[in-house]
């Protein structure tokens, strides 16, 4: 196991240093100059010029990314060249929200979506099944962005029950989470779906196998076989499945938090491309991809101690 | 929805029921019933020094956190009043006096507002070291004399009527404590080291929040609410839910939702329309083939419906624009030298060979306001056989298309559909158009001599009625180039609670700490 998951970390590096060089690689082709654009039309040629350079654009692209290891190496992600803030402190600012919103997310889609996978897999082909196929399949089909904009008309602005924008008052932790719920509900909703139908259908092979068919044969209940015997080992897939997916859910927590104009590393991102505010663009990016290694490895590391024959895999 | 009509109060309460807070309830409830105003901004704070600002955003906020001598009167006319001057009087046309009212002071301790601190103020802003973007709006300025603590003369080399427009009454205009920006280097960002206006930035969390609290040192009339929260929401359509949802007391709209509102306004909200400022026109690159011909740049002009670009646009909320400059401003043209003659647009393509129609490329900002437009566009060229690719580009690339620096976009341009802002005052129109700005800001690369001249002379005109002409006749040369086809000025909708009266500019540029309850 030691072996395996140090194996695992040093591909994790090696993932984030390649997607880093992707992502500053794709820099240097993106239209635009960064400093014509953060400045605006009223900024001299030397004042842009100044720009260029505290950004490091005036470098070759190797340089760049030398550069921008070696201050990562410090746990330096550079100044946002806007605001003359340290681009870590902005980006760690974000951090919080964004969490909060995948893991609200990812919880009561596993706690609605699981059980109703499991469900499904016990009373397969009965109508029951059938229905939460159908819902499952629809809500995989709806983009997270739809739900939020009519979760938007139907709970903020027709009923009254839930807030349209932000994310509450930073001293209030509850506030904060009435204002997760919608948005939680357009990220997470996709998600009950993808796990109801990934559950199901491990379940379904899993309650075949040898070891299942020996719990009855002692005259196990059949709920101690479910919980016990057969959902452990078909949810090793939806652990990777859910590590995976909060690379994805990063992507859905964009869309969220413009909709919701909720602070967020997604709307970070966003906001800083469109001014080609590179510094943060990078750093936001050095989070989010090593925080959605870290969730792949952590999903992996949990599949691999639930089964072993996973460890032989790498 | 019978059963369903709980309320947010009866909502929260459920939560609070279920065991989740009483004192959430109650936090939420406080914050419903103080006098809190809730206002939209298009985007975060990044820089607030005067000499540094990024836009709008921050003019809004700079507005209730530093005086300057005047500002901007809420109403339905461009005109200024005294905002942090007793007096202020031009008395001769470079000259101009001024007297700091009474009980002005600095917060953080550095004491009361001073005549010098103006003088520093107002030169900082052309100090060739501080090498402010905003160097323009003083350009003319020599200098400040300071006579005593409280008065001064502000001593400019030329009569400059912009300064009264845009430098006096907007940032540029404000003014910063000498010792406090001095100790912190000169300059600052996002923190003011002192502060001087009816409200005081209380907080400033990024991407959620700019509290603005009242300023307990502020001696002058007080302003109505306790706090000001301004939140930026990018998404006009978020914002305008918000209003729906009354999560905000305030917020502009977008051009197109104007009749959506003025149809069916949201329920405890009320509606505003003003004329903006703005100009938004079809440009031609006249050096770019085949618009390198003035017959083919005036067929194209003629071939263009305004209006029914307009109503795909902007669903019938704005009017066909005369020139750049709008209506209620000095220079603003009664109307166009060409019209809408589709027959006359396919006379002139003969005469330029080209009867046969081309194929060119339409360059847009990716905005549905501008992809309608540009549709509506390539419809009606097409009937002269003129095939129109359109190309839609996010903000950070087409705000480099033209710029000769940003690479060679530029010599791709044909067709643009551009949209620029505006101050009151007509020079800040026409400045992009001269031939300095020819791979700047004027990608149409149209070159005349004498509307950069006569750019020149009007800005330092001190009498009216010439200027007035002198930008009717700058207007008249572009369109007989035929690189330019005025579309709109657009039109702004104003959103707001009717539990507030707002304090806006004639184009719906808002006046925060001027916001009142509705009576």
């Amino acid at each position: 196991m030691l072996l395996y998951a140090l194996k695992r970390l040093g591909l994790a590096v090696i993932i984030t240093a390649v997607a880093l060089i992707m992502l500053i690689s794709m820099i240097q082709l993106i239209p635009g100059d960064p400093a014509a654009v953060l400045l605006g039309p009223l900024a001299s040629p030397e004042m842009r010029e100044m720009f260029r350079q505290q950004m490091g654009l005036d470098q070759p692209a190797l340089i760049q990314i030398a550069r921008f290891f070696g201050r990562v190496l410090t746990g330096d992600l550079g100044t946002d060249v806007l605001t003359n803030r340290s681009v870590l402190v902005t980006v760690m600012e974000q951090v919080p929200f964004t969490l909060a919103l995948i893991f609200a997310s990812i919880t009561w889609s596993a706690l609605i979506g699981i059980p109703l996978g499991c469900f499904a897999a016990l009373y397969r082909g009965s109508l029951a099944d059938r229905i939460v196929g159908v819902l499952s399949v629809s809500s995989i089909a709806l983009p997270s962005f739809v739900i939020a904009i009519y979760g938007l008309l139907l709970f903020s602005v027709k009923l009254g029950w839930f807030p349209t924008i932000g994310a509450g008052d930073s001293g209030a932790p509850l506030d904060q989470l009435y204002h997760l719920v919608l948005p939680s509900l357009a990220v997470g909703l996709g998600w009950v779906g993808y796990l109801a139908r990934m559950v199901r259908a491990s379940m379904l092979e899993v309650l075949t196998e040898n070891h299942v068919r020996m719990a009855r044969a002692f005259g196990l209940e059949e709920r101690t076989i479910t919980y016990r015997y057969a959902l452990k080992i078909a949810i090793i897939p939806t652990v990777v499945l859910l590590g995976m997916g909060v690379g994805n859910m990063i992507s859905s927590a964009v869309f969220a938090e413009i909709v919701f104009a909720r602070p967020g590393v997604g709307k970070l991102i966003f906001d800083a491309i469109s001014t080609r505010n590179y510094p943060v663009v990078m750093g936001a990016v050095m989070v989010t991809t090593g925080f959605y290694v870290l969730c792949t490895l952590i999903a992996d590391l949990i599949a691999a101690g639930l089964d072993p024959r996973v460890r032989s895999t790498l | 929805m019978s059963g369903m009509n709980l309320s947010r109060r009866q909502m929260l309460a459920a939560f609070a029921a279920a065991g989740l807070s009483p004192a959430f309830y109650q936090s939420a409830a406080l914050a419903q019933g103080g006098k809190t105003l809730r206002v939209r901004s298009y985007a975060d704070i990044q820089n607030l020094d005067p000499a540094f600002r990024k836009g709008a955003p921050e003019d809004d906020v700079m507005r209730n956190i530093f005086v300057g001598l005047a500002d901007m009167t809420p109403g339905d006319t461009w005109k200024w009043r005294l905002d942090g001057a007793a007096k202020l009087e031009q008395v001769d046309p470079t000259h101009i006096d001024f007297t700091l009212m009474d009980g002005l002071s600095w917060t953080d301790g550095h004491g009361p507002v001073t005549a010098d601190d103006v003088k520093f103020s107002f030169e900082r802003m052309i100090d060739p070291k501080l090498d402010s973007p905003y160097k323009g709006d003083w350009e003319v300025l020599d200098h400040v004399e300071v006579k005593d603590d409280k008065s001064g003369t502000i001593v400019l080399k030329a009569p400059f009527p912009p300064l009264w427009n845009v430098g006096l009454v907007f940032g540029s205009g404000k003014i910063v404590s000498r010792k406090a920006v001095e100790a912190v280097g000169g300059r600052f960002d996002t923190k003011p080291p002192a502060q001087s206006g009816r409200y005081v930035l209380k907080e400033w969390q990024p991407k959620q929040r700019v509290v603005l609290a009242r300023n307990p040192d502020w001696k002058g009339e007080a302003p109505y609410f306790d706090e000001i929260h301004v939140i930026p929401i990018e998404d006009a359509k978020t914002a305008e839910l918000g209003l729906e949802a009354g999560d905000i007391d305030y917020t502009w709209l977008e051009a197109s939702s104007i009749p959506r509102f003025k149809k069916t306004p949201p329920k405890g909200g009320k509606l505003a329309v003003k004329p903006s400022l703005a100009y938004v026109w079809l440009g031609m690159n006249v050096e770019a083939a085949p618009f390198d011909k003035p017959e083919v740049r005036h067929a194209v002009q003629q071939a263009i419906d305004v209006p029914s670009v307009l109503e795909a646009a902007y669903f019938g909320a704005a009017e066909p624009a005369t020139g750049i400059i709008a209506p209620g401003l000095i220079g603003h043209r009664e109307k166009n030298i060409y019209s809408y003659n589709p027959d006359a647009a396919r006379e002139l393509l003969k005469k330029a060979g080209m009867d046969s129609g081309f194929e060119c490329t339409l360059a847009i900002l990716n905005t549905t306001e501008f992809a309608s437009a540009a549709q509506a566009v390539q419809a009606n060229l097409a009937e002269l056989g003129i095939t129109v690719t359109i190309q839609q580009h996010d903000s950070g690339t087409f705000w480099s298309l033209g710029d000769e620096k940003s690479g060679d976009s530029w010599k791709k341009l044909q067709l643009i559909i551009n949209r620029f802002s505006m101050q009151p005052d007509p020079s800040f129109a026409t400045d992009w158009f001269t031939p300095e700005q020819i791979g700047v800001w004027n990608w149409e690369r149209w070159n005349s001599p004498e509307f950069g001249e006569l750019n020149k002379k009007a800005k330092i005109e001190p009498d009216t009625q010439k200027r007035n002409e002198m930008y009717v006749r700058m207007q008249d040369l572009m369109e007989e180039s035929g690189a330019y086809v005025f579309l709109t000025h657009g039109a702004v909708g104003v959103g707001y609670s009717d539990k507030i009266e707002p304090a806006l500019m004639p184009n719906g540029n808002p006046i925060f700490h001027g916001f009142k309850a509705s009576a």
